[in-house]
């Protein structure tokens, strides 16, 4: 980091502060403070949408990914624009007419207490140990690239989120969502540009895209029907989209975000900028990684990305300095076999050959890698070495900026929406029906603060966490499907009451939790499994035990 | 319960369900271009 890396990141965090204070003043009621008083205009909460979903761990890691895995990752948002439009068909019209606060809130008018405070409980749960690693993760990854401690890290962060989440309420996180949004873009402008720039003489962008190609790094769509292969176009169409429907509908995270609106028309289409701009946001990540991948064709990447991990295989593995060589090696050939293909490409040949060599090539370097790393798992830091290594100056702090920007993003949304949920599904409805709006507006304020404070200290302790962490990383799709399942109850089948729904949570969240358990099946699935259980009890039960009854439509 | 709340019409095509599907049209699209994009530079 040079200085000028400093004044960008520096000035960049003061400018969210001081943008998310001016924006926040005067909210002066649990509407307002909570709302925003129905007043966000569409474009507003669109990139506030697409900037909760967007953490730091997704910007560094998704980059990582395309360079280690290709561009595959990005039919996982396939299921996206359908999910949007029948959000923006549903839960938006509905939401907004049954004016509530929280989804929740929904429940308890259409089915009943105990099923609505079921539901939040397990949002409470399931966002609460996601707001953790959203701080800690990003933190250690920043710890371990730039040599920060961690603990200073997660405490600017944090501490930066809480002061005007706490203040400003909603209005402060939609507005710097919107301005760390444009940070975040400005980011991955600059790092693409950064990566075609560095490309060495004589290799032009068409050819970095045949490199990357033959390499198979731009394996966009894969039309296999193995239910094994987690990412294909099917898998994300249908997987990708109840995983969609179930976050962006059902997660208090997200759904604040459009009930901001102040119309139903201006809430959908917030949703639909998404269904349009989310895929092409993602495929140009994943075109970094690649790109990324090219520029390490050229110049010798390390043999592993994870700085720390490679430190200690040099001194505690003995075959290492024979490794090295032979990655050295491999390394030369890949280079050679990659000019060669360049050059077969201008000679008007289409591959063939020097195809198949690049591509034997590769597989000799990565197989080398693979027997260095022993298992550890380097994706992570691959983005991060990249741009601390071999960025100019201003634009290392800008990168760093937009990473701050995206934990920052998803870290204030999310405490704001367990506030929210505490005081309005919990503390209001159970603890004091009777508080008034200025008790509830303090309550609001006091359990945002609580939220980010315990998102700190979770952080703070999440390196003791150990194999915990990837657990946590698994506890949202062990909840979506059931809760997406009681809301297509709610929305669509008025003869399901209150105990049929509540049975139909716990049965399908039992389906869930013994497929993660005791099948073999990919998380992704969980989704579908949970809902579809849901939809199912609830409906046999609502047929043996409960007679049909005509729900007012809302 | 239900509350009256300002619905408009979408400020281009007329009506939601046109949107909704030229959104659909658009992700048809989108898949074939990235379809095209992985075979074309496949080597």
């Amino acid at each position: 980091m040079r200085p000028l890396d400093w004044a960008v990141l520096a000035a960049s965090l003061a400018g969210i502060v001081i943008y998310g204070l001016y924006k926040g003043r005067g909210s002066g009621t649990v509407r307002e403070y909570l709302l925003a008083g129905k007043t966000m205009p569409w474009y507003a909460m669109a990139l506030s949408i697409m900037a909760t979903q967007a953490s730091a761990i997704t910007f560094i890691s998704t980059t990582g990914q395309a360079y280690v895995d290709g561009m595959r990752f990005v039919q996982f948002y396939l299921g996206l624009p359908p999910a949007m439009v029948i959000l923006s068909a549903t839960a938006a019209p509905i939401f907004h007419r049954a004016n509530v606060y929280t989804a929740y809130e929904y429940l308890e008018l259409r089915f009943d207490a105990k099923t609505r405070a079921l539901v939040s409980l397990i949002f409470l749960i399931q966002r609460g140990l996601g707001v953790g690693l959203a701080l800690y993760a990003p933190a250690v990854v920043l710890t371990v690239m730039l040599g920060w401690p961690d603990r200073l890290t997660i405490l600017l962060m944090g501490g930066l989120v809480i002061l005007y989440t706490v203040l400003g309420g909603i209005k402060a996180v939609t507005w710097t969502d919107v301005q760390q949004m444009l940070i975040i873009f400005a980011g991955l402008l600059a790092a693409l540009a950064a990566a075609l720039w560095l490309l060495p003489q004589g290799v032009t962008p068409l050819d970095a895209l045949r490199l990357a190609g033959a390499a198979g790094k731009l394996n966009a769509v894969d039309l296999s029907l193995d239910p094994r292969n987690r990412y294909t176009l099917w898998s994300g169409l249908v997987g990708g989209m109840f995983l969609a429907l179930s976050y962006f509908g059902t997660d208090q995270s997200q759904v604040q975000r459009y009930l901001t609106g102040r119309s139903i028309g201006q809430s959908r289409l917030s949703l639909l900028f998404n269904a349009v701009a989310k895929v092409p946001m993602q495929f140009l990540v994943l075109l970094i990684g690649a790109l990324v991948f090219v520029f390490f064709v050229f110049e010798k990447p390390p043999v592993l990305f994870h700085p720390t991990e490679l430190a200690r295989l040099r001194q505690a593995d003995a075959r290492w300095p024979a490794l090295e060589a032979r990655f050295e090696e491999a390394f030369r050939e890949r280079r050679q076999a990659a000019w060669a293909l360049i050059e077969a490409h201008r000679n008007g040949e289409q591959g063939g050959a020097a195809a198949q060599a690049y591509r034997a090539a590769e597989q000799r370097l990565q197989a080398v890698r693979r027997e260095a790393a022993g298992g550890v798992n380097d994706a992570n830091y691959i983005f991060l070495s990249f741009v601390t290594r071999y960025l100019p100056a201003g634009l290392v702090g800008l990168i760093l900026a937009a990473v701050f920007a995206a934990a920052m993003s998803t870290i204030s949304a999310e405490i704001n929406s367990l506030a929210t949920v505490t005081v309005i599904d919990l503390y209001r409805r159970h603890v004091r029906p009777q508080a008034g709006d200025r008790e509830c507006l303090r309550a609001s304020r006091l359990a945002t603060a609580f939220w980010g404070c315990y998102a700190v200290i979770f952080a703070q302790y999440g390196r003791n966490l150990g194999s915990l962490i990837e657990a946590v990383n698994m506890v949202g799709s062990l909840f979506y499907g059931p809760m997406l399942g009681v809301f297509a109850l709610a929305f669509w089948f008025a003869r399901v009451r209150g105990g049929a729904a509540f049975t139909a949570v716990l049965a399908g969240e039992a389906a869930v939790l013994w497929a993660h358990f005791f099948s073999g099946i990919s998380f992704l699935w969980y989704n579908v499994l949970g809902c579809l259980v849901t939809v199912g009890t609830g409906l046999a039960v609502a047929r043996a035990l409960e007679e049909p009854r005509r729900v007012q439509k809302l | 319960m239900s509350l009256p709340v300002r619905d408009e019409p979408p400020p281009f095509l007329g009506a939601w369900r046109r949107l909704y599907a030229a959104v659909l049209l658009y992700l048809a699209a989108l898949i074939l271009l990235l379809y095209w994009f992985a075979k074309a530079f496949e080597g």
